[in-house]
C-alpha cells in the first residue's frame, strides 16, 4: 500500500508543482505591473550614511584620479536633449524593425509582433571622466568613462493562436571604457579619417530580462552566467588592441597627397626690357607653383643679358593638377635693394598634356590682371618647356599604405646599407638670446642637410623630410641636430646664434627601425625637438 | 490520502517557488535601479555632494567654477591645430571673402585675401557652460580666448590706387561664444544651431594693421577703414542679440529663433549744447549719427557755425531686442576731409519704458569705450524726446509684412543695381553716396572722409550731387538687395529671414540726409 501511496504522493507533488507555480505565478507575477515607473531621486546631500557608503565605489574617474577630466557640461547637454534623443531613437527603431517583422512573422506562423512600449527611460548615459593621452603620433587619443544605469522599457508582444507572449527588457545597464583614437589626422574637415574604438577593459552589463512578466535574469546562476556570456562576447570583438574601425573619410584624398610631378626647363627669354639704368639687366626666373607651401625655384643669374639662355630644369610636386597652376617671374637682380620685377604669367597645369613634353612661349605681363593697360607694353617672352607627369595609379595606392607601415629603401640603396630618413616635425620652448628665427641643422658623417628657417617662433613647426643613403648601417654614428637662429637683421653683431643641438644615437633607430620622440636640447634651457627617425633597407 | 497531501505539499512548494522568484525579481530590480539613482546622481556633483561623499578628504585640484574647464579638450585641440589650420583657410576664405564684399567700405574697390595662414598657435577654450534657458533649447557658452599668430594679407584695391597688401597681424579674440542647439524629435534631435558672440562681456578682437613694403599713409584712414568693416560684421552679424541661424535638415522652422521687430522708437534729436569746437576757423558744424544696428544708421542736417545747434528733427527706428540693445548717438563736425567725431553717448534701451515719451538730456563723451577715455573734459549734452512702442502681434505682423514687401522692392530695383554699380565705377564719390544709403549712412565718418582723401573734395561732392536721388536710391537699394540676397541663400532660402529692419519712413529720410552731401 505504501508503495502506491508514495506514488501518488510523487504524482500528487508534481501535480501540485504545477498548480502552485501556476497559481503562484497569477497570486505573485502577474499582477505585477508592466510599467517601469521614474526612480525617485533625492538630492545626495539628503542620503544617509548607508546610501553614501553604497555609492563609494562608483564615485566618478574624476573625483578619485586628478588626470581625468570632468564632463559635467556634456551630462547637462545630455540631460536636456535626452526626452528628444530618447523619441527620436525609439521611433527610428520601430521604423527599421517593423518593415523586418512585417516580413519574418508569415514564415512563423505568428499574428503580429508589436512593440507594445519602447522607451530608453528618463536617464541618460553619463561620462563619468575623460582621458587623453598626448602622443607624438598623429592620432588624438581619448578614454571617456560611460556609465549608462537607464530605466528603459522596452516590451515586445508576440500574439499566435490566440494567445499573447510578452518579452520585456528593463533595467539595462551598460559601464563601459571605450578608447576612441581618432587617426590618421588629416588637413581637410573634420581632421581625421578613421575612428577606432576599442574597449580597455571588459564591460559591465545588467539588465532584467521578463518574459510573460517573469524576470528571467533573477533566476541565481543564470544572470552571472549571461552576463559572462555577454562579456565576452563583447571582449572578442573589441578588448584592446581588437577596434572596431569607422572610416569616416578616403584618407588618400584627405592627405593632398602628390599625384604628379612637373618637369620644367627654362629656355630662354627674348627681348626682355631694360631696367638697370647702367648696362643691360641681370635676369633670372623665379617659379612657383600655386597653392603650394614648397619653396619657390631659382634659376641663376645672366648677367647683363636680355636676351638669356638658361636651359635650367627643374622638378615640381603637383598635388592638384586641376587647380594648380605655375607660376613664373623674371626677376631683375641688383647688387643694392629690392629685385626689381621684370615680367610676371602663370600656366595652368590643365592645360598640360599628360607624359609629353609641350614648349611654350609667353609674354611677360606686369601684373596678373587682365585689364591693365600697363600690360599692353612689350615687356618681353619666354620660352619653356614643360612636361607632366602623374604618378601612377598603384604608385598613389602604395603611397598611403607606406605612411601605416614602415617604407622600404628605394631601389638602387647598396646591399646592406638603407636609407636614414629623418623628419623634422617641430621644436618647443626654443629661446635666443637675441633672436629666434630657428631652423634646424642635421649632420650625419660630414654630410648637413638644414631645414627653412621660421621667423620669430618659439614653437616652430617644419614638417620636413631629408634622407641619407648610406652604405652600412650606421650603428655607430651619431646624428647631430642642431637649432640655428639667424638674426632677420643685416647685422655683424648676434648674427647667428645656436638654440641649442643634441646628438642622437643612430643604433637604437636601426634596432628599432622607427623613432618617434621629442628630444631636449642641450645648451637650451626647456627646448625640445620632435624628431622621427626611420631606417629603411630594401629587404 | 498520498495524492492530496502530495498535491498540497506540491502547490505550497510551488506557490513558495515563484514567491521565492518574485521576491528575487523585487530585490535585484530594487538594487538595479539604486544603483541607477547613485549613478544619476554621481553624474552631477556639486561642492557640496562631493564634501558630503570625501568628508574631509576632499580632494583639492577639483573646484566648481561656473565656466567649467575643459582642459582635454584644448589638449586635444591643440594636437589637431595645424590640420584644422589647413582645412580652415580654405573654408574662411569661401565664406567671409564674400562677407567682407558686402560689408565693403566705399572708396574701395576690391578687398580680398591674398594670404590667410592661421598660425601654430592652437585657440583655448577656457570653459564651457552649459544650460537650458528655454524649454526645447540647450544654450551652450564657450569661453573662447585666441591670442594667435595668423598671418593674413588682404589685398585692398582702391580707386586710383593700385592693390596694396594690407596685413593684419597679431589677431587676437576673446570673446564668450554662445551656441543655441534648438533640439527636435527627430534625428539628429538638433533642428538649428544659433550662434552669437555674447555682448557681455564685449567681444575682443584686436589687431594690428600693416603694410607689407609701404607705409599706411599711401591710403588714409585705411586703418580706420578695417576696424569699421570688421567692427561692423562683428557688431551687425555676430554681437547678441545679432545671431548666425544654421537650420539643420530640411523644413525646419527657424522663424523663432531669429531676430524679430520687437518695437518702434520714435526718436527726436531736439539740440545740444556745449559741444566741442573743432574747427581753426569759426565753429563746429555739428551734425548727430543715431543707430541702433550699425548698418541703418540714420542721420541729421548739419547746421553750420553753432555748438548749440538745434536739429528738432524726428526718426523712427526698430529695435529687436529691448534687453540688450542700445541706440547709440554720434555727433560729428562736418569738414572737409575726416569728419570729427565731437562726442558720443549711448542710451541703452531697457531704461525705456513702453508707451512712456521721455525727454531726456545725455552727456556726451569722447568715447564710448571708458578704457580709452583720457581727457576729462566736458564734451556738452545732447537733448532728445524719445517714445518707445512695443509692438504688439499684429503690429509685429504688419511690420514683417511690410519688411518683406519692401524686400521684394529692393530685390526688384536689384536689376537697377547695375546703375548703382556702374555709378560706383564712374566714381568714388557716387559710390561713398549711394553705398554709404545703402549701409545706413554708416560709413559718413570715416567712410566719405577716405573717399574725400582718394578722389579729392571737389570730385567727391560734384559726383556725389550728380549721382542724383534716383541713381543714390538704386544704388542704395540695391547695395541693401544684395545684402537681403545674401542672407536669403545663407540661410537655407527661408524667405522669412530678414535682416535688416528699417521701415520704408526711415530710408527716405536716410536718402533725404544724404542727398545734400
Amino acid at each position: 500500500m505504501g508503495f502506491f501511496s508514495t506514488i501518488f504522493g510523487f504524482f500528487g507533488f508534481g501535480l501540485g508543482i504545477s498548480i502552485g507555480l501556476v497559481a503562484g505565478y497569477f497570486l505573485f507575477i502577474y499582477v505585477q505591473s508592466s510599467d517601469v515607473e521614474d526612480p525617485e531621486i533625492q538630492p545626495l546631500v539628503d542620503q544617509d550614511p548607508k546610501t553614501l557608503e553604497r555609492m563609494l565605489p562608483e564615485i566618478p574617474l574624476w573625483v578619485k584620479n586628478p588626470d581625468y577630466d570632468r564632463l559635467d557640461w556634456l551630462n547637462k547637454f545630455l540631460e536636456y536633449m535626452w526626452p528628444y534623443l530618447d523619441k527620436a531613437i525609439c521611433k527610428t527603431a520601430k521604423d527599421i524593425a517593423k518593415p523586418i517583422i512585417a516580413e519574418e512573422i508569415p514564415k512563423y506562423k505568428i499574428d503580429s509582433v508589436e512593440f507594445e512600449k519602447l522607451t530608453l527611460g528618463s536617464l541618460p548615459p553619463t561620462f563619468q571622466g575623460m582621458k587623453v593621452y598626448v602622443t607624438d603620433e598623429k592620432e588624438l587619443i581619448m578614454e571617456p568613462s560611460i556609465k549608462w544605469a537607464a530605466n528603459p522599457n522596452i516590451l515586445v508582444a508576440a500574439k499566435a493562436y490566440g494567445i499573447t507572449a510578452t518579452v520585456q527588457v528593463v533595467d539595462a545597464q551598460v559601464f563601459a571604457s571605450p578608447r576612441i583614437t581618432l587617426k590618421p589626422l588629416v588637413p581637410s574637415f573634420p581632421c581625421f579619417a578613421q575612428i577606432n574604438v576599442s574597449l580597455m577593459d571588459k564591460p559591465y552589463v545588467d539588465f532584467g530580462l521578463k518574459l510573460i512578466g517573469a524576470d528571467l535574469m533573477s533566476i541565481p546562476g543564470l544572470y552571472t552566467y549571461v552576463q559572462e556570456f555577454i562579456k565576452d562576447q563583447v571582449a572578442n570583438m573589441y578588448l584592446w588592441p581588437k577596434t572596431l574601425e569607422v572610416p569616416i573619410m578616403d584618407p588618400a584624398k584627405a592627405f593632398n597627397r602628390p599625384v604628379g610631378l612637373l618637369r620644367v626647363k627654362v629656355l630662354r627669354a627674348m627681348k626682355l626690357r631694360k631696367m638697370d639704368l647702367l648696362g643691360a639687366s641681370d635676369p633670372y626666373v623665379k617659379l612657383k607653383l600655386t597653392e603650394s607651401n614648397m619653396p619657390s625655384k631659382k634659376t641663376t643669374i645672366k648677367q647683363k643679358n636680355l636676351n638669356p639662355e638658361w636651359n635650367e630644369e627643374f622638378n615640381m610636386v603637383v598635388k592638384d593638377p586641376q587647380s594648380q597652376a605655375l607660376e613664373f617671374m623674371v626677376y631683375d637682380w641688383d647688387k643694392v635693394g629690392k629685385h626689381e620685377k621684370m615680367g610676371i604669367n602663370v600656366i595652368p597645369l590643365k592645360d598640360l598634356p599628360n607624359d609629353e613634353p609641350k614648349v611654350l612661349t609667353l609674354d611677360l605681363l606686369k601684373t596678373m590682371d587682365l585689364n591693365d593697360p600697363q600690360n599692353e607694353k612689350n615687356r618681353g617672352q619666354l620660352e619653356l618647356e614643360l612636361t607632366y607627369k602623374p604618378f601612377a595609379e598603384e604608385d598613389l595606392q602604395k603611397g598611403y599604405d607606406e605612411t601605416q607601415t614602415l617604407e622600404k629603401a628605394p631601389e638602387g640603396t647598396p646591399p646592406g646599407g638603407g636609407l636614414l630618413v629623418v623628419i623634422v616635425h617641430e621644436g618647443q620652448d626654443l629661446e635666443g638670446k637675441h633672436h629666434c628665427n630657428p631652423s634646424v641643422r642635421l649632420i650625419l658623417r660630414g654630410e648637413e642637410k638644414r631645414t627653412k628657417h621660421l621667423k620669430k617662433s618659439r614653437d616652430p613647426r617644419w614638417e620636413e623630410e631629408f634622407q641619407f643613403v648610406l652604405e652600412e648601417p650606421p650603428t655607430n654614428d651619431k646624428l647631430h641636430v642642431e637649432v640655428v637662429s639667424t638674426s632677420s637683421k643685416l647685422g655683424l653683431l648676434h648674427g647667428k646664434e645656436s638654440l641649442g643641438y643634441v646628438q642622437i644615437s643612430l643604433s637604437d633607430v636601426i634596432s628599432n627601425r622607427r623613432i618617434n620622440q621629442k628630444y631636449h636640447l642641450i645648451d637650451s634651457k626647456n627646448g625640445q625637438v620632435q624628431l622621427e627617425l626611420q631606417w629603411r633597407t630594401a629587404e | 490520502m498520498g495524492l492530496i497531501s502530495g498535491i498540497l505539499m506540491g502547490m505550497v512548494f510551488g506557490i513558495a517557488l515563484m514567491a521565492g522568484w518574485r521576491h528575487m525579481m523585487a530585490y535585484r530590480s530594487t538594487k538595479r535601479i539604486a544603483k541607477a539613482v547613485d549613478i544619476k546622481l554621481l553624474g552631477s556633483l556639486n561642492r557640496d555632494d562631493l564634501k558630503k561623499i570625501c568628508g574631509d578628504n576632499f580632494p583639492e585640484w577639483i573646484s566648481f567654477p561656473v565656466f567649467e574647464q575643459v582642459k582635454w579638450l584644448n589638449k586635444q585641440l591643440s594636437k589637431l591645430w595645424p590640420f584644422v589650420a589647413d582645412a580652415a583657410e580654405l573654408v574662411i576664405r569661401e565664406s567671409v571673402e564674400p562677407l567682407l564684399e558686402e560689408y565693403r567700405p566705399p572708396g574701395i574697390t576690391s578687398l580680398k585675401f591674398s594670404k590667410l595662414s592661421l598660425g601654430t598657435v592652437a585657440p583655448k577654450i577656457e570653459g564651457i557652460r552649459v544650460q537650458s534657458l528655454k524649454k526645447g533649447q540647450i544654450t551652450m557658452d564657450i569661453d573662447f580666448r585666441w591670442g594667435g599668430d595668423p598671418n593674413i594679407v588682404l589685398g585692398v584695391e582702391a580707386a586710383l590706387v593700385a592693390s596694396i597688401p594690407i596685413q593684419l597681424k597679431d589677431l587676437q579674440v576673446f570673446t564668450v561664444v554662445r551656441v543655441i542647439f534648438q533640439l527636435s524629435e527627430e534625428i539628429p534631435c538638433i533642428s538649428a544651431v544659433v550662434v552669437a558672440l555674447l555682448a557681455e562681456p564685449k567681444p575682443r578682437i584686436d589687431y594690428t594693421v600693416k603694410a607689407v613694403g609701404g607705409s599706411l599713409t599711401a591710403l588714409p584712414g585705411i586703418s580706420d577703414m578695417i576696424d569699421d568693416t570688421v567692427e561692423t560684421i562683428v557688431t551687425d552679424m555676430l554681437q547678441w542679440p545679432h545671431r548666425i541661424v544654421v537650420p539643420i535638415g530640411v523644413d525646419v522652422d527657424i522663424s523663432d529663433l531669429e531676430l524679430k521687430p520687437q518695437g518702434k522708437i520714435t526718436l527726436t534729436v531736439v539740440r545740444a549744447n556745449d559741444l566741442k569746437n573743432m574747427e581753426m576757423i569759426g565753429k563746429s558744424d555739428p551734425y548727430v549719427v543715431v543707430y541702433i544696428r550699425p548698418l541703418f544708421k540714420v542721420k541729421t542736417k548739419v547746421i553750420d557755425n553753432n555748438l548749440n545747434p538745434i536739429w528738432d528733427q524726428t526718426f523712427e527706428l526698430i529695435a529687436e531686442d529691448k534687453e540688450t540693445q542700445s541706440i547709440v548717438f554720434e555727433v560729428f563736425d562736418e569738414d572737409i576731409g575726416q569728419d570729427k567725431r565731437l562726442g558720443v553717448t549711448r542710451l541703452p534701451l531697457i531704461d525705456l519704458e513702453a508707451e512712456v515719451p521721455k525727454e531726456m538730456e545725455l552727456r556726451l563723451q569722447p568715447s564710448l569705450n571708458m578704457l580709452k577715455i583720457k581727457e576729462k573734459k566736458d564734451r556738452g549734452t545732447l537733448t532728445i524726446k524719445i517714445l518707445y512702442h512695443e509692438f504688439n502681434k499684429e503690429e509685429q505682423l504688419v511690420a514683417l509684412e511690410e519688411e518683406k514687401r519692401i524686400l521684394e522692392e529692393r530685390k526688384k530695383l536689384k536689376a537697377e543695381g547695375v546703375i548703382g554699380s556702374t555709378m560706383d565705377a564712374l566714381g568714388s564719390g557716387v559710390g561713398v553716396v549711394g553705398s554709404g544709403i545703402g549701409a545706413g549712412v554708416g560709413f559718413v565718418g570715416t567712410g566719405v572722409g577716405a573717399g574725400v582723401g582718394l578722389v579729392g573734395s571737389g570730385v567727391s561732392s560734384g559726383a556725389g550731387m550728380v549721382g542724383s536721388g534716383l541713381g543714390a536710391v538704386g544704388s542704395s537699394l540695391s547695395k541693401a538687395g544684395k545684402f537681403m540676397g545674401r542672407t536669403i541663400t545663407g540661410q537655407s532660402s527661408h524667405s522669412r529671414k530678414k535682416s535688416g529692419s528699417t521701415t520704408p519712413v526711415n530710408s527716405v529720410q536716410e536718402n533725404g540726409g544724404a542727398k545734400p552731401r
